[in-house]
Formats: C-alpha cells, sequence, structure tokens
C-alpha cells in the first residue's frame, strides 16, 4: 500500500518536470534563434541570395535594364581572349606575388623590433599600427598620390641623391612599385599577429640556444621562424587573401581608370569597371566567381602544403 | 571573396534602398497634386562641383518658394559616381523623379524604357531651336530637354604666347597650321609650355573631323558611320608630333588630373567645350583666356555643332508626373534660372531663359563665341547609340596608350574596333 503511491508520484512528478526543462529549453532556443535572426536575415538576403543570383547572371547577358539572357558559358569562355582581362590577371598576380611577402616580412621585422623591451614600446606599436588602420581609406591614397607625384616629396628626396624618376603616378613602370610600397606600409595588422607570436616563444629557448653559442641569426632561424610558423602561415594566408582583392587604392590612384596604360587595372577595378562602367553585370559576375574559385585553390594549396613547413607545439612527428 | 561579396551586397543594397524608397514615394497618393500642408516630394539629382551644388541649391529654393505645393529634395555626386547610382537604381526600378542628364547615355536609358517622354506633359517647348531638339530625340520621342548649349573651341592663352613671342591664332586655321602653332609654341618657350595635350584623343574632335569630312560617326542602325582607315587617318595625324614640345607627354597629363594640362599651366593651349572657361580660369588664375574655332582643312564647313551641355529628363516611373514637368520647365525656361547659372550650364539653351539672362565678363565671352561660329553651326547631333560611354572611354583609353608609346597606331585602331563592335553586338 505505502509503495503504490511512490512510483505513481514519480510518475506523476517526471513528465512535468521533463516538460518544465523541455520548456525551458525551447524558450532558450527561442530566444537564442531571435538573437541570431538578424545576422541570419542578413546573411541570407544579403550574402547567401545574392551570391546565388550572381552565379546565375554569371551565365547569363545582363545589362542592370533587361531581363537577363542565359549564354551558357559564354562569359567565362570570353574572359580568356579579352587582352583586359589578361593584363589584369597579370597585374593582380605581380602584385600578389611581391607585394604580399614584401609586407610580411616588413610586418616580422618591426615586430621583432619593437618585441624586446625599450622605452616608448607603447607607442611605436600604436604608432606603426595606425596606417592599417586608415590604410583603406580615401583619403591615404590621395595623400599616397600626392606624395609620388610629380615634384612631390618622394621624386624630390629621390633627386637629391641624383635619382630623379620624376613622377611615379603617371610612369606605367613605377605605378606597381608604388602601389607594393602602399601595401608595405600598412603592414600594422599582421605586425601585431606576430607580436603576439613572439610573446609565445618561451625566452628559456633562447637561453639555452646562447649557452650552445648560437647567434642571433642562428637564433632567428632554428627558434623564432619554426616557432612562429603557425602565425607566419595565418598572416601569409590572409594577406593574400586580402591582396587578391585590392580596390580602393587602385581606384583613387588611377581615378578608377587602370590607368596609366593598364598599370593599376587591377582585377577587382576591372570588374568594376565591366559592371558599373559598361553595364556587363553577366561578365563581372563570372569574373566574381572566377575570383572566387582562384583564391579557393590558392588557400587549399596553401593547406596542403602547409605540413611541410608549419609546426604546431606538441605536434610531433 | 570580400569583394564579391561587397559587390553583390552593393548592388542588393542598392535595390532595396530603392524599393524601400519608391515604396515610401508610392504612399504618397500617386499623381495627386500636393497640398501647401502635404506638398508633394520629387527628388532632383544632378553631377556636378561645388559651384553647381550652390547654384542648384539657390534653383531649388527659389522653385520651392514659388511652388509651395511642391517639395523639390535635390542631390548630387560627381561625375564619376554618377552613372554607377543610376544604374542601380535603374535595375531596382527607382530612377529619381527629374534628372540632369548626359547626352551619351540619353538612348541607353530612353530605350530600354527608364525615361519619361516629355513630348505632351505640358513642358513649354517653344523656346527652343528646331535643330536643338533631335537631340533629346530617341525614336521620335521626345526624352531630354537641353538646359544649355556649348560648342567646341581651342582656348589659348594669350598672356603665354606674348612671353613666348608666338601670334594669337585667328581661328582660320588648317590642321597643318594648328600643329605648326603647337610646335612653335612648344619649341619658342624653350621647355617652359608645351602646345597642347594630343587633341587627337578627344572623341567629339574626332567627330568634328568627321563632319568637315561629311563622314558620320553613327548610321540610323545604330552602327559606325565610319571605316578603320578614318580612324587611323585621325590618330596618325599626331604621329610626327608625339613626344615633341608640341604635345605634353601621357605622364604628365596623368600627374596632372583631376587638372587639365592647360588649367595647370602646361600648356598654352587646349581643344575642350566652351563652357569650360570659368573653370579654367580658376584652375590656372590666368587674367584672361581666349577662344578660337577648331582648325579644318575645308574653310566653309568646320563641323562645329551645338551639343546640349547637358539634358533635363524625367524617370519613366515617377508618381509625379505633374510636379516633374513645372520643375523641369521651371530649370529650362525660367529667367531667374539663367541667372543663378549664367554659362555654367553652357549658354541657356531655351530662348526665354537665354534673353532672359545679362551675361557679362566670362559669361559674355562663352556666349560671344557661340555667335562668332553661328553661321557655321550644323544641326546637334543625334543620341550616340547605345553603349556609347563605354565607346567614349576606350577611345580615351587607348588614345592614352598611343601616347604611352604601348601600342602603335594600326593595333590602336584594331583595339578599338574590337571593342566598338563588342559594345555593338551587345546591345543590337
Amino acid at each position: 500500500m505505502t509503495q503504490t503511491p511512490a512510483p505513481t508520484r514519480r510518475a506523476k512528478s517526471g513528465p512535468p518536470l521533463r516538460d518544465e526543462k523541455l520548456k525551458q529549453r525551447r524558450a532558450e532556443a527561442r530566444t537564442g534563434y531571435a538573437f541570431l535572426l538578424p545576422w541570419l536575415l542578413g546573411f541570407i538576403l544579403l550574402t547567401a541570395g545574392p551570391m546565388i543570383s550572381s552565379l546565375y547572371l554569371s551565365f547569363t547577358n545582363y545589362n542592370l535594364f533587361e531581363a537577363p539572357k542565359w549564354i551558357g558559358f559564354e562569359n567565362y569562355t570570353k574572359l580568356f581572349q579579352d587582352d583586359r582581362f589578361i593584363q589584369s590577371v597579370k597585374v593582380t598576380l605581380t602584385y600578389v606575388v611581391f607585394g604580399t611577402p614584401a609586407k610580411l616580412i616588413a610586418a616580422l621585422a618591426i615586430a621583432m623590433l619593437l618585441n624586446s623591451k625599450r622605452r616608448g614600446r607603447g607607442f611605436y606599436r600604436s604608432a606603426f599600427y595606425v596606417p592599417s588602420l586608415i590604410g583603406a581609406s580615401v583619403s591615404v591614397a590621395i595623400v599616397w598620390k600626392a606624395m609620388f607625384g610629380d615634384a612631390g616629396p618622394v621624386d624630390q628626396i629621390l633627386s637629391f641623391f641624383g635619382i630623379g624618376i620624376g613622377g611615379w603616378v603617371g610612369n606605367p613602370s613605377m605605378t606597381m612599385p608604388m602601389m607594393i610600397l602602399l601595401t608595405v606600409w600598412q603592414f600594422g595588422a599582421p605586425m601585431i599577429i606576430f607580436l603576439a607570436g613572439l610573446k609565445q616563444v618561451p625566452a628559456e629557448m633562447y637561453e639555452a640556444a646562447e649557452m650552445d653559442g648560437a647567434g642571433s641569426v642562428r637564433k632567428f632561424l632554428s627558434i623564432t621562424l619554426p616557432l612562429l610558423s603557425p602565425v607566419i602561415f595565418f598572416n601569409l594566408l590572409m594577406e593574400t587573401i586580402h591582396a587578391f582583392q585590392i580596390f580602393a587604392s587602385a581606384f583613387i590612384i588611377s581615378n578608377g581608370s587602370g590607368g596609366p596604360a593598364g598599370s593599376t587595372m587591377f582585377y577587382t577595378l576591372y570588374l568594376y569597371l565591366r559592371g558599373f562602367g559598361d553595364f556587363r553585370m553577366g561578365y563581372a559576375s563570372a569574373m566574381a566567381w572566377l575570383l572566387l574559385i582562384v583564391i579557393g585553390i590558392i588557400t587549399l594549396i596553401f593547406f596542403k602544403t602547409s605540413n611541410n613547413w608549419v609546426h604546431y607545439s606538441g605536434d610531433e612527428k | 571573396m570580400i569583394s564579391r561579396r561587397n559587390f553583390i551586397t552593393s548592388i542588393a543594397t542598392g535595390v532595396a534602398a530603392t524599393a524601400l524608397l519608391t515604396a515610401c514615394g508610392g504612399s504618397d497618393g500617386g499623381g495627386s497634386a500636393g497640398t501647401v500642408e502635404k506638398p508633394t516630394v520629387i527628388n532632383y539629382t544632378w553631377w556636378g562641383n561645388d559651384d553647381r551644388a550652390e547654384r542648384t541649391n539657390k534653383a531649388i529654393a527659389l522653385f520651392n518658394e514659388q511652388n509651395p505645393t511642391i517639395k523639390v529634395v535635390g542631390t548630387f555626386t560627381d561625375w564619376a559616381g554618377y552613372w554607377q547610382k543610376r544604374a542601380t537604381e535603374a535595375a531596382g526600378g527607382g530612377l529619381p523623379d527629374v534628372m540632369q542628364w548626359d547626352l551619351s547615355y540619353l538612348r541607353d536609358y530612353a530605350q530600354r524604357n527608364q525615361l519619361l517622354d516629355l513630348g505632351d506633359i505640358g513642358i513649354d517647348i517653344s523656346g527652343f531651336d528646331k535643330t536643338l531638339l533631335p537631340s533629346g530625340q530617341v525614336n521620335d520621342k521626345l526624352y531630354g530637354l537641353p538646359a544649355g548649349t556649348n560648342a567646341f573651341a581651342v582656348y589659348y592663352d594669350p598672356a603665354k604666347l606674348k612671353e613666348i613671342g608666338v601670334a594669337e591664332p585667328t581661328g582660320k586655321w588648317t590642321y597643318a597650321q594648328y600643329q605648326q602653332f603647337l610646335t612653335d609654341a612648344g619649341t619658342k618657350s624653350g621647355g617652359k609650355y608645351y602646345g597642347s595635350t594630343d587633341f587627337s584623343g578627344i572623341w567629339w574632335l574626332f567627330n568634328i573631323y568627321l563632319r568637315q569630312n561629311n563622314i558620320p560617326a553613327f548610321t540610323a542602325d545604330g552602327k559606325l558611320g565610319f571605316t578603320k582607315a578614318d580612324l587611323n587617318a585621325w590618330w596618325s595625324m599626331n604621329s610626327d608630333l608625339r613626344g615633341t614640345p608640341a604635345i605634353i607627354p601621357a605622364a604628365d597629363v596623368t600627374q596632372l588630373l583631376p587638372k587639365s594640362p592647360f588649367g595647370s599651366n602646361k600648356t598654352v593651349s587646349e581643344p575642350t567645350w566652351d563652357n569650360f572657361m570659368g573653370g579654367y580660369l580658376a584652375d590656372s588664375g590666368a587674367k584672361e583666356l581666349n577662344m578660337v574655332a577648331v582648325p579644318s582643312d575645308d574653310p566653309d564647313n568646320l563641323g562645329l555643332f551645338l551639343k546640349p551641355a547637358m539634358l533635363m529628363v524625367a524617370s519613366a516611373k515617377t508618381k509625379n508626373k505633374d510636379a516633374a514637368a513645372k520643375f523641369i520647365d521651371f530649370m529650362i525656361n525660367s529667367p531667374e534660372v539663367g541667372e543663378i547659372f549664367k554659362t555654367t550650364r553652357g549658354v541657356p539653351a531655351s530662348k526665354t531663359q537665354r534673353e532672359g539672362t545679362t551675361f557679362d565678363g566670362v559669361d559674355a565671352q562663352v556666349v560671344a563665341y557661340e555667335e562668332s561660329i553661328a553661321k557655321y553651326l550644323t544641326d546637334a547631333p543625334e543620341p550616340p547609340i547605345v553603349g556609347f560611354g563605354t565607346l567614349e572611354s576606350e577611345f580615351l583609353r587607348i588614345q592614352e596608350e598611343l601616347n604611352y608609346g604601348k601600342v602603335t597606331v594600326d593595333e590602336a585602331v584594331d583595339q578599338w574596333f574590337t571593342s566598338a563592335e563588342d559594345v555593338i553586338s551587345q546591345n543590337s
């Protein structure tokens, strides 16, 4: 008699308890979704949706006014007969291949300087980081254009040393070095990441190496670089992807024309000109997807080859 | 990846924003007349610099004051961004009610049903010269009304010519004489000034040269009216001058942008539209600049014409036709508006406005120039073919490569024709 109520009570009280928990979990989920909603809507409306429509448009002839006409792979095949497209690929690859390593070397060098204990460290760190904060802005590109212009400070200083090249901005063979210098100057973001990486290198390792008689070059090659390799990998990947997308500075320096003589016709700039200048949205979409695919492939190659040179701590191989 | 996303998002936001805006506009209640308490709102957009913005805002304020039941809301951008904005708005179905327009893009938008037929919505067009109206017409419908006219001219700086001892041009000259003038100016100044920019890079001057030789630039069915040989002859004309003091090097031209070499005091002359006078004076700081007619090998045919410096158009989808018509009428016909703009939109195109405006100083010079060439003027060009904006910028770009010595004249001509044929096949 006395045993029976217990199970019933348990049976009775059990479900409400589970209900309670379930309700609570559902409420939590609802709150979660509610908080997620703005992002989710944004993603669907502003990213996923346009991406899908862009993929569709890349197979069409679309001039913004009339309904898109399906033309299959014509946009993609046309690309490879387009001299200006080939030019834009060349310009962009030159920029990526020379600009990115130069930027990373500068970032690492300055990071190592700032890692040592000296006075005013905080100030220097901020000062070196500032250019990358304002780097993408229009004003910097304008200032840069003025600096490298005819009779600008750069030309004057070089002339003082007897290397007068004249203005860089109007000289097709000097615009690429100028663009690369501009990106190198914006080394702040990778520098900060390098600094964080350098902080992780145990001081004892350097001390041990010193006791074994290693010089600073040896220490750099055998300790700093290998231990920093994951950070280098990260920076290399990010900066490469970033470099492929250069647009604003090229647009400003060439007044949106990609000139002089096509020397700053970067991929994204040409894409933009095709889309909004010539109303060839299908063509521009095809270019955008091609860029996505190429960046995807390059990222994949980076990851595949990274096993050979990136060392993670605790990773014994 | 971000670039692609940005690119697409910008389209999407543009579309969304315009959709939103048109939705808001629509709730106003269609074409119903506004009241003083609740005026009909119409949007007006234009391109230009601060000076034009100031003048336009003055005109808008005056209009709003005289028409309390209508409220004009104005926005402006520079030339470069202007057409991208219009393109995205058109894609989203929400062009502003009234817009400042350019001949280069009139056919593109009119033929694609984006613009309103202004023929019968109550705008007074009696003040317009009959030879001028065709430039606003596409397929026999009137889509644009010229606010002002400009004509092509060769500017020169008399003070600089005096300084280097070169006689002022008279405006009665052949191309050979013109080139001799540029060479003289360049050599006699001993490197201080160049003669001019390479004038063969200017599409409109090429167009004038074609007219001088009775060759149409475009055919009625939207094809090119000239041959590779014609363009070759034109670009070859300066072959001997490139790299001499007669013509300023391309690198210097690029360097000086956005100012022109003439405005930067690097050359003694420059061919361009006659309403640039004010800008040149401001840029160069010169006290006085003069204009003469363009060279021609046929003294009776200068190939000159009055072109609408800019047009007024309305969106085909505007909900407030009457208000838009009233505002366009005001902008092109009102003498008060003429007094505000003077010749900065070109010489006022409508007689009512032109005669109601007083011109002095620079403005009088522009008017005088147009009067001096009046007997040589032929019909204004019809709106060029669809995709003309692309052709014009390609003309400049390829000619720049020529000046940089990157291509030969033959290659340049081939490049331009390839591009032109592509544009034409795309749009036919």
